[in-house]
């Protein structure tokens, strides 16, 4: 679905390259989560795939990024954004509308939906998000959990194929950050939708994601499913990616010796690890 | 409270009205104001905006803004006031007089500026921005990157002032105090200006950058989902605001 080739880019106001000799391919419907240091190069990696590199911010682009078959370079932007949903960071500056329903009719509008299809698009959207009652709430009315539910809604009303979220739960608390990726998570697996999350959560990330990815000084350190990353969990710590304490104490009883299983992703796994550990014992 | 030129929702005739519709006869009723030097119309006509105003639940936005506006016309006021020597001489200055018609000139200017104000502004609250784009666009035959950089242009100006209000209070925190003559304020003020800019530029950029990848390029006239037609009210408030125009214009 996506795939990386001998991958490398360097913005053009920038030194050296940002992204260096990235190959990653990523199959449809599958949930990636993208993590690192700040500055590794985690939203670059995703610019590459929605087109905003090199079509927004132009630089030396070395290596081929396809997304569907489609060539991110050679295609226009419009072309990728049919197949490529995102959500910026910055959510506050993403909306264009001051009305929700305005804002989900937005890219409907823009692309030609035909127009008896559109109220069935809006409804299904703010459904799937679960907002159906913030319809004609003012935009600036909202929490900011609403808001990234708004700005998921106005992406996947236009059914993309892949969708690419930098940094969803930047702002939100963590109920809402578990929220909004249960209802991304529910809607990727309804959809068969491909889904790249840059996340500094690598807890809520590892709950969700096929796919960790892990990118330090602009290359990808490992990029396997969360149990076989997590694994490296002190390797990750040096490279500034923090696991969860209960991946790090379950890792421990296995460099220990004590515990052979998988690496754990959360406090239900180490519970369970540690159960096995002391039935062991005893 | 309403925020700065944020849409307020409502169900008045205002909300209601076409919203081509509403922006002409904003501009016709600023042009009117434009077109009179007769004081009392103006002040009818600044009453008539601020009842019309509070018609539609606005009436404190509006009087917050009528006092913005007072407050830069009185700048205005004042250099005309010193500068018109009109009248029954009242004050010898040493390049001229202020005489009894310098204090007409003035007045009538401030009052104009917040009777031409208040139909502009009132269009932005009692109208959804995508609306205006729209309906200029389908209607009006505006090209939609004109009418949508317009729009937006709006709808930052609050996210601006919230970001300088934002700036304001970092450095408040960090000791520094806004409270003072306007000189002392202006003075510590204009160095913000390099953050608000930058992070006006970075926001700009961003919702550029949102807006290209949901198709803004591939939108056409007819892509708008809603239509707007014209109602009785419409041509009643175009009829009416046209006949304003002309009185002012004979006045």
């Amino acid at each position: 679905m996506i795939e990386f080739k001998d991958f490398s880019f360097r913005y053009r106001e920038g030194e050296a390259p940002v992204l260096r000799d990235i190959n990653l391919s990523i199959p449809q419907g599958c949930f990636v989560g993208i993590t690192g240091a700040a500055g590794s190069g985690k939203s670059t990696l995703t610019y590459a795939i929605n087109g905003i590199i090199p079509h927004c911010y132009p630089g030396d682009f070395y290596g081929s990024v396809t997304v569907d078959g489609l060539d991110t370079v050679e295609s226009s932007l419009t072309d990728i954004s049919a197949l490529v949903g995102s959500v910026c960071q910055d959510i506050d500056s993403q909306m264009v509308s001051t009305v929700v329903e305005d804002e989900i009719l937005y890219g409907l509008e823009n692309f030609g939906v035909p127009k008896e299809q559109i109220p069935g698009c809006v409804h299904e959207a703010l459904s799937a998000m679960g907002i159906i009652e913030l319809l004609n709430r003012p935009i600036d009315s909202l929490s900011g959990g609403q808001k990234q539910k708004v700005a998921l809604a106005s992406i996947i009303a236009l059914n993309p194929k892949v969708l690419v979220l930098d940094e969803p739960t930047a702002e939100l608390d963590p109920a809402s950050s578990v929220a909004v990726f249960q209802l991304l998570s529910r809607y990727a697996r309804q959809h068969g939708t491909t889904v790249v999350v840059v996340e500094q959560k690598i807890a809520l990330l590892s709950d969700y994601a096929d796919l960790l990815v892990i990118v330090d000084g602009g290359e990808i350190r490992f990029a396997d499913v969360p149990e076989k990353v997590l694994a490296h969990s002190d390797e990750l710590l040096a490279l500034g990616v923090n696991c969860p304490r209960s991946t790090t104490l379950v890792n421990q009883l296995t460099a220990a010796g004590l515990y052979s299983g998988p690496a754990v992703r959360n406090v239900a796994g180490a519970e369970k690890a540690c159960r096995e550990v002391l039935e062991g014992q005893l | 409270m309403a925020k700065f030129l944020e849409y307020v929702p409502g169900t008045s005739p205002l909300h209601l009205m076409n919203p081509s519709v509403k922006l002409i006869c904003a501009i016709i009723l600023a042009i009117a104001c434009f077109c009179t030097t007769n004081l009392a119309f103006l002040v009818l006509l600044l009453a008539a905006g601020l009842a019309l105003a509070a018609a539609c639940g606005m009436g404190r936005a509006t009087a917050g803004l009528c006092k913005a506006v007072f407050a830069f016309s009185l700048i205005l006021a004042v250099v005309i006031l010193l500068t018109t020597p009109y009248g029954h001489p009242l004050v010898p200055l040493p390049w001229g007089i202020i005489g009894t018609g310098s204090l007409l000139v003035p007045l009538t200017v401030v009052v104009r500026l917040m009777a031409a104000s208040i139909p502009l502004f009132l269009v932005f609250y009692v109208t959804k921005m995508s609306d205006i784009t729209n309906s200029a666009v389908k209607q009006l035959h505006v090209p939609y990157e004109y009418a949508f950089t317009f729009t937006s242009t709006v709808h930052f100006i609050p996210v601006f002032m919230n970001d300088m209000s934002a700036i304001m209070e970092a450095q408040t925190a960090r000791g520094v105090e806004f409270d003072g003559s306007l000189a002392k304020k202006i003075r510590l003020m204009v160095p913000l200006c390099v953050p608000l800019l930058v992070s006006s530029v970075r926001k700009t950029n961003s919702a550029a950058i949102a807006a290209e990848v949901r198709g803004f390029n591939v939108r056409t006239r007819q892509s708008g989902f809603k239509e707007y037609p014209l109602a009785a009210r419409d041509y009643a408030a175009l009829a009416i605001t046209i006949a304003i125009l002309v009185v002012a214009i004979v006045l």
